[in-house]
């Protein structure tokens, strides 16, 4: 068998497993299962630790911005 | 002090909206024009042959049936007034100039309208064959292309269609007269509002407030004989010798128009010195002022436009200065705190009370007492609590700031 | 096992199990988790339809997503924007599972032409977020970039077409459309976290909560910083106006107000919101220092008015016959979308393949939904938590939501003939902004209903009931009443729009039970659907 054929029949069996690994993560809904039980708590817990600015004390400037209106 | 000498009569005046002078204008073969918000400019409404009245539900304490058709998650006051509508309470009515200014008030008023359409029944809720309902745009900005349509819509929309429908005599010099009639009023309450800036205010809250309802619900010229006498009696009442208050309060925010509520502040304690709410004297007191060689419709255009402070305006610096002007308001009635009082399900103020509530504290020192209420309170306990509440703060910082 | 069942089960095998309880039927109810709604297995459609879904779907989808994260703004901002903001990274990463809610039990062209509309939903949402995220100078060390300069934040609701006469030198984001839309469809927890966040600073929790979820996301520093100006508008009600003061405050930078006006039938009007509308443009040119292009304004309307046009093939093979192979939760998302943002490239690509898929339906004759039982029409807003209820509603009861409100707001093409009757009709275009070409400027287009039920030969209405709307909630009675004098048969789906804490997806479904057996007197097609437990679920 050449050398291609080889390379080919490798492509052939690594492309088939991957096919089959990946329609077994579809199909169980593998995807699906990691983002909510790992992924999500993880990044909820990371938003709900997260400082974050008090934005109530955000300035409030009364005369910082002009009138905008324009000759139509 | 002295009972005012008309109060009693006021109060009695606001028991229904087909009170003794409306019927009696109408008696006199004049049009009665209903209408629910500033921006449709009552002045226009006045014009000679007809009269405004601006719409109030007093009592109305269970709108069961308009609870039926605008659902129980709609403002209590629009659907107060439809209660009363459909109740026969607003049959006097000739007409009712509409705005689409809040959501909840426009469905109110687009449930009287005659829409003469195959997709929806028309209700007939007014029960007079002369009765129309006829809207319009109103802008959210105070600009020169914002003037300009809302008096073309003034021109087209509201004295158009009197024309067309009654007759009404709407010329420059018919406009120009209601103006006067108008100011005569505005001058009249704001000379009896003047008191409210002593010291020793001569005026309760309570008292300017009916008042001031008064002249929004009676026509013009019945109403302006007794508030010209009561503006003389003003100027000789003596205040109590010992104040009867413990601090002086701005009252803002939405529509009120309930004197009860405006009592029940001040049986705890407070004084209520300024009213800029809807219905209040702020806004719809002040006087239109037209220049020479300007077109009257022109003028009441931009005068009610620029004379609002409603949370209704969107442009960046009227967001920001109506606070501002607020603000200025307790300092010009010398009060001591503010108490911004939203109807439960309005929009506009839920939202501008929360701003209000951080702001007005925060970049002006003011104490602010953030209430949510109903249009008739009945929860007038938690109420109590909570204005007893604030009064107490103010007056600790007063103490704590050695006042 | 005998012959009989081994033919059987090959025969599910090879096709997929039938739909209906009588012929043995796929219970679709029994592949999900309880609670979370997760799938103890992907449903089975049939050989062709499963590989269709596995390549064609779920990898292609993974595949572009992929792809165009690298090519519109790279995987390096991509990860900054998920570590930083919420909204993103708690909700983009499931978004397959968006694709399974909306499209289940669909097979052949209605699978195909469904799921084209959530590619181009998919491929537009990265667009924005990674443009937000390129320019945010809370990513890039505080630096406003040259991206930053050339950007213009604007609220979700403002028509993205205004910004047309800058096509290619600036860039239009909406605010809140990435952040808090969407997010509300893909995972309906995340915008919770907002609307909580602006009723803890004493908003009450009346409000329409679309408005408080717009309000919340600034209360929780949760919005890039990615633009030097900001157009905000009143649509579509009161809580829209007032939002914009909260986020004027939060934003504190130049702000325009492109008020639409209320009452849009009168010609007055109109020329009012031109005017407002050439306000708008002289501010961009002041804020930006770059010229109004005709050309460039020209040319993307017709292009828009290339979408709108097959929009209308779209709608006459959905009224005529059976084979419109789109359902009614790809109908109304990608519609809102598409007409919202305005023209886009992804907009036309799946919009060709959509064609080819329909020309194939209607030539074949092919029946896309052969369950219906009745076609409905929907009314009123959605609930963004349960969008995809008009699957279950089909999959269970046989009830094909063919229209929408949403899809049916911006029903026409604007003149490029010349100024005047351009601006003349975007102001049209504009004051028909979503959620208001009907529920404002007058009741009576409330009541267009019944003018498109009879258009698209719906025998039932689905009429929303977004409990904290009020322009809506002012007209239930008359609503009901119409109901009753018609004799139509409506059922109300309560819901408060984004926030499913309210009405659970759960009661949704309850109530549209109890009607369909105790008015209808009918039996469910898949009554393992009838009851479940989706509490958890996205």
């Amino acid at each position: 068998m050449c050398k291609f054929a080889k390379f080919l029949l490798k492509l052939l069996a690594v492309g088939l497993v991957l096919n089959v690994g990946l329609f077994c993560v579809f199909f169980f809904d593998l995807d699906g299962k990691l983002l909510f039980n790992v992924v999500e708590p993880f990044l909820k817990k990371h938003y709900d630790d997260m400082e974050r600015k008090d934005t109530l004390q955000a300035p409030y400037d009364m005369n910082k911005y002009p009138k905008y209106e324009y000759d139509t | 002090m002295r009972d005012l000498k008309h109060l009693i009569y006021f109060e009695n005046l606001l028991q229904e909206a087909n009170n003794d002078l409306v019927k009696q204008a109408k008696a006199d073969g004049k049009r009665a024009i209903g209408y629910t918000c500033f921006f449709m400019p009552e002045v226009l409404l006045d014009l000679p042959g007809c009269f405004s009245v601006r719409l109030r539900a007093p009592r109305c304490t269970s709108p069961d049936i308009a609870t039926y058709y605008m659902s129980s998650r709609v403002c209590h006051y629009a659907r107060s007034l439809m209660e009363r509508a459909l109740e026969g309470g607003f049959n006097f009515l000739d007409a009712q100039m509409a705005t689409e200014t809040c959501t909840a008030t426009c469905r109110f008023q687009e449930h009287l309208q005659q829409k003469h359409l195959d997709s929806v029944k028309d209700m007939r809720i007014i029960d007079n064959d002369d009765f129309y309902c006829e809207f319009i745009d109103v802008p959210f900005k105070k600009t020169k292309i914002s003037y300009e349509h809302y008096a073309e819509q003034l021109r087209v929309h509201v004295l158009g269609t009197l024309h067309e429908h009654f007759g009404i005599d709407v010329s420059d010099e018919a406009v120009l007269q209601a103006i006067e009639q108008q100011n005569e009023v505005s001058r009249l309450i704001n000379e009896i509002g003047e008191y409210r800036k002593l010291d020793n205010p001569t005026i309760t809250g309570y008292e300017f407030h009916v008042i001031q309802l008064v002249s929004l619900v009676c026509p013009k010229y019945l109403i302006l004989p007794y508030l010209r006498e009561t503006a003389e009696e003003m100027k000789t009442r003596e205040p109590d010798l010992k104040k009867e208050f413990r601090c002086k309060v701005v009252l803002a925010g939405s529509e009120n128009d309930d004197p009860d509520f405006t009592k029940l502040i001040e049986s705890c304690g407070a004084r209520v010195v300024c009213d800029r709410y809807c219905y209040g004297a702020v806004e719809s007191r002040r006087i239109i002022e037209v220049k020479e060689g300007e077109d009257p419709v022109m003028a009441i255009a931009r005068h009610y436009l620029d004379a609002s402070n409603c949370p209704r305006f969107m442009p960046q610096d009227e967001m920001r200065a109506r606070k501002k002007h607020l603000a200025e308001l307790c300092k010009e009635y010398k009060a001591d705190g503010l108490i911004v009082a939203s109807n439960k399900f309005c929009e506009y103020w839920s939202y501008e009370r929360v701003i209000d509530t951080v702001i007005m504290r925060r970049d002006f020192g003011i104490p602010v007492c953030s209430i949510e209420k109903e249009y008739i309170n009945s929860a007038s306990g938690q109420l109590r609590t909570r204005f007893q509440a604030f009064i107490e703060s103010v007056e600790i910082k007063q103490i704590q700031e050695g006042k | 096992m005998a012959k009989k069942d081994i033919k059987k089960a090959l025969k599910d095998f090879w096709f997929g199990k039938p739909h209906t309880a009588e012929e043995g039927g796929r219970r679709l109810g029994e592949i999900l988790e309880d609670k979370t709604g997760l799938y103890k297995h992907r449903e089975w459609r049939g050989v062709k339809d499963t590989m269709y879904y596995f390549y064609m779907i779920w990898l292609y989808n993974y595949i572009m997503m992929v792809k165009d994260l690298m090519v519109m703004g790279g995987v390096v901002n991509f990860a900054k924007g998920v570590w930083r903001y919420r909204w993103v990274g708690q909700t983009y990463l499931p978004v397959l599972h968006w694709f399974d809610r909306g499209l289940q039990g669909l097979r052949g062209e209605a699978l195909k032409g469904s799921a084209w509309h959530y590619r181009a939903m998919v491929s537009s949402t990265i667009r924005q977020f990674q443009r937000m995220f390129a320019s945010d100078t809370r990513l890039h060390g505080g630096k406003q970039n040259e991206l930053y300069k050339h950007n213009i934040a604007h609220n979700e609701t403002v028509w993205g077409g205004v910004f047309y006469p800058w096509d290619g030198v600036i860039q239009n984001v909406p605010l809140e459309m990435i952040p808090y839309f969407v997010t509300c469809h893909v995972n309906s927890h995340t915008v919770l976290n907002y609307i909580d966040a602006v009723q803890s600073i004493g908003l009450p929790g009346d409000p329409c909560p679309m408005c408080q979820a717009e309000a919340g996301i600034f209360v929780l520093d949760d919005v890039p910083d990615y633009a030097p100006a900001v157009i905000t508008c009143n649509e579509a009600c009161d809580a829209s106006v007032s939002t914009s003061t909260l986020q004027d405050w939060f934003l504190d930078k130049p702000l325009f107000s492109l008020p639409m006006p209320m009452i849009f039938d009168d010609p007055l009007v109109k020329k009012y919101c031109m005017r407002e509308i050439e306000e708008l443009w002289k501010f961009i040119e002041e804020q930006y220092g770059i010229p109004f292009s005709w050309e460039k304004l020209v040319h993307k309307l017709e292009q828009q008015n290339e979408l709108q046009r097959f929009e209308w093939e779209k709608w006459e093979v959905a009224a005529k016959t059976s084979s419109y192979p789109i359902n009614g939760v790809a109908q109304a998302l990608y519609r809102i979308y598409q007409t919202q943002y305005g023209d886009w490239e992804i907009w036309h690509k799946v919009d060709g393949k959509v064609r080819k898929i329909m020309e194939k339906c209607v030539t074949k004759k092919i029946n896309t939904f052969p369950q219906t039982r009745h076609r409905v029409i929907a009314w009123s807003c959605a609930p963004l938590y349960y969008s995809n209820w008009c699957t279950w509603a089909y999959n269970c009861w046989g009830l094909n939501v063919v229209i929408n409100m949403d899809s049916l707001m911006f029903d026409m093409t604007l003149r490029t003939d010349s100024y005047e009757h351009t601006l003349e009709d975007m102001a049209q275009y504009h004051m028909w902004a979503p959620m208001r070409r009907m529920a404002v400027g007058g009741m009576k287009h409330m009541f267009e209903l019944w003018e498109y039920m009879e258009k698209f030969n719906c025998d039932m209405v689905a009429m929303y009931d977004q409990l904290q709307c009020k322009g809506v909630q002012g007209l239930h009675g008359l609503f009901e009443d119409e109901f009753r004098d018609r004799n139509v048969p409506a059922f109300w789906i309560p819901h408060a729009l984004p926030d499913s804490r309210t009405v659970s997806r759960a009661e949704i479904r309850r109530q549209i039970n109890d009607y369909m057996t105790t008015v209808m007197h009918e039996e469910p097609l898949d009554p393992s659907l009838l009851d479940f437990d989706d509490s958890m679920t996205w």
